[in-house]
């Protein structure tokens, strides 16, 4: 059955589906994860592993989308980023890895910060991927 | 003591150089392969880099961690003809299996912001034990009009061995040679081993903004007395050093992360003079350019090219008076360049090509040189494995090997292609299969 009617049924359903994607991540709905991973391994993977309990020069990545910032039993954090009271959503991970020093003064992650907007969206579909 | 005797040291010395030490690795929670290409050292990443400049002390802020570390060179060696003599006492002419090297290390975090990487070596090939590189740096980071700037001094005992980068001598390809085949000529550079061991220097560096590297240093030279304690012995001791002699390096770096790109200058400038208690003296005056690209990717595909350029400049007043040079004035160049290719931190390939050329002398380069000429120039070739040092590794961080086939190549060897030592031996009689299993723990 190719109606034009189908067709727009199909569409609208298409839609929709997208819609909630849109409404479950907000403001990366666009990320690609698989794009990702591969962001991961170029900037962050030195430091962060994407195992569980693994740390590095940086704690784990697993869970961290969702996690309370400085909570990663066993690893030694900054002053500045235990009390920093920060929740990590999709947005303040995207502002920390855009800026690492503006959102966490006294923090000790030294990275310069990752510019492309669509390449840190993409880091982040991939980081929510880790759990 | 002529510049030949330092040129000679300088290659038996020079060949066999070797570094990784999974200490670092255990310090700082680290694999190897963040610090190293291929996961196995001495090969620098921007991270090595950084951790180098920083002094050897960052960790993960764990207690009860030991900064020693140990390493093992074991190696088969064939030349294309056998060596008229055996190279060495306890060895063949050719086809020898060899432990090239067995080193202790100190290395890592002393106390907040010291470090050290200190290498005491049992050379099989000599079957005799001396210290071996030995840098121990202090370094602390500022914060300078909003940029992380690093401040350190470095005690070393070889100018170069604190250079962060791959392109200049002590850290250069090839990571390993033949103790007991051929890895080069006989002319080297003073600053290409010709010092080594037998000195002790300091310098003052920075490190501005991850970008700009600048350091200046001076060295004296060990006294006999001191050098026989060290291992080193007394009878190849070189002289005394002058007060004017200069240690330089200005270096810019570019880390876009997927890349890093490199370029610089560096500088030796010294008086040896031979007879300690007086008397004239031989002037070296070397100023090298050095570049550097890494491409890094996602790791799983990496690819790197160091170049390098050394102009030697020698006023060999002491070895004319000496009637061991036939002019006063000579000059050196040494040109490298390699590329390597490494995929998944394990399977490595790398390429180099190496230059040495030089105004001739018929007595500074007599015996052994054909036309006095210094020339010698060839290629290097190697495949190696390196199965651990990565994330999640068997036996991480004890267990590290790498196992390699080097080929080294010469058109030419100690200014001829034929017959360059007046007995008919050819250039690529020289020409040097090693195989070699290097570990480190
Ligand atoms: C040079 C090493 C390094 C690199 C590269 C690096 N980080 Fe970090 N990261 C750290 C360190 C160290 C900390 C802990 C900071 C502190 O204690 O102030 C950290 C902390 C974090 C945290 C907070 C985790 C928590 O448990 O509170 C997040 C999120 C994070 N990094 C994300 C990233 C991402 C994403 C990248 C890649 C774009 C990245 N980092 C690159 C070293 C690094």
């Amino acid at each position: 059955m190719n109606t034009p009617i189908d067709a727009i049924l199909r569409l609208i359903l298409l839609l929709g589906l997208v819609g909630g994607g849109v409404h479950t991540l907000p403001a990366h709905a666009a990320g690609d994860a698989a794009k990702g991973a591969d962001v991961f391994a170029e900037e962050c993977a030195e430091c962060h592993s994407p195992k569980e309990g693994k740390n590095k020069k940086g704690p784990s990545a697993f869970g961290v989308v969702g996690r309370k910032a400085g909570t990663v039993a066993d690893f030694n954090y900054s002053d500045g980023l235990k009390a920093s009271g920060i929740t990590w959503s999709p947005d303040k991970i995207d502002a920390y890895v855009t800026a690492p020093k503006k959102v966490v003064p006294g923090g000790r992650m030294k990275y310069e910060g990752l510019e492309d907007a669509k390449a840190r969206a993409d880091l982040i579909a991939y980081l929510a991927t880790l759990r | 003591m002529t510049a030949l005797v330092l040129a000679a040291g300088a290659l038996l010395g020079a060949s066999p150089a070797a570094q990784a030490v999974p200490s670092f690795a255990r310090q700082t929670g680290q694999e190897c392969a963040a610090c190293h290409v291929g996961a196995y050292g001495p090969q620098l990443t921007p991270y090595g880099i950084k951790f180098k400049i920083s002094g050897y002390a960052d960790s993960d802020g764990k207690s009860g961690k030991v900064p020693i570390s140990g390493m093992l060179v074991g190696a088969y060696t064939r030349t294309d003809k056998a060596q008229d003599e055996p190279p060495a006492d306890h060895t063949h002419r050719n086809n020898n299996v060899t432990l090239d090297e067995a080193s202790l290390f100190l290395a890592g975090r002393l106390a907040d912001n010291l470090g050290a990487f200190v290498q005491l070596t049992y050379d099989g090939v000599e079957q005799a034990t001396a210290l071996d590189h030995a840098d121990v740096r202090y370094a602390r980071t500022f914060d300078i009009a909003g940029k992380d700037t690093v401040f350190g001094v470095s005690v070393n005992n070889n100018p170069g061995v604190q250079d962060p980068f791959n392109t200049m001598t002590v850290w250069g390809f090839p990571y390993t040679g033949p103790a007991v085949g051929f890895g080069g000529g006989d002319a080297a550079t003073l600053i290409n081993g010709g010092l080594e061991h037998r000195v002790l220097g300091a310098s003052a560096y920075a490190f501005w903004d991850n970008h700009l590297y600048a350091e200046l240093g001076t060295y004296r030279a060990l006294s006999p007395a001191v050098q026989s304690r060290t291992g080193q012995g007394r009878a190849d001791d070189m002289g005394k050093l002058g007060g004017n002699t200069a240690y330089w390096r200005l270096a810019w770096m570019e880390d876009l992360r997927k890349q890093v790109f490199q370029a610089g200058v560096f500088g030796f400038k010294t008086n040896v003079q031979p007879d300690r208690q007086g008397g004239p003296s031989n002037k070296y005056d070397d100023l090298g350019v050095d570049a550097s690209y890494q491409f890094l990717g996602t790791r799983k595909h990496i690819g790197t090219l160091y170049t390098s350029y050394i102009r030697e400049r020698q006023s060999n007043d002491a070895a004319f008076s000496a009637e061991e040079a036939a002019r006063r004035r000579g000059t050196l160049n040494e040109f490298k360049i390699n590329a390597s290719y490494y995929y998944d931190q394990t399977w490595g390939l790398s390429l180099g090509r190496f230059l040495t050329t030089g105004k001739r002398d018929s007595m500074l380069y007599g015996d052994g040189y054909a036309n006095g000429s210094p020339n010698t120039s060839g290629y290097v070739l190697q495949a190696d494995w390196t199965p651990w040092g990565k994330e999640g590794s068997w036996g991480a961080p004890w267990a590290n090997l790498r196992l390699g086939l080097q080929y080294t190549l010469f058109d030419k060897f100690n200014g001829a292609s034929h017959n360059y030592d007046g007995t008919g031996r050819d250039a690529k009689d020289n020409n040097t299969l090693f195989l070699f299993a290097w570990t480190s723990f």
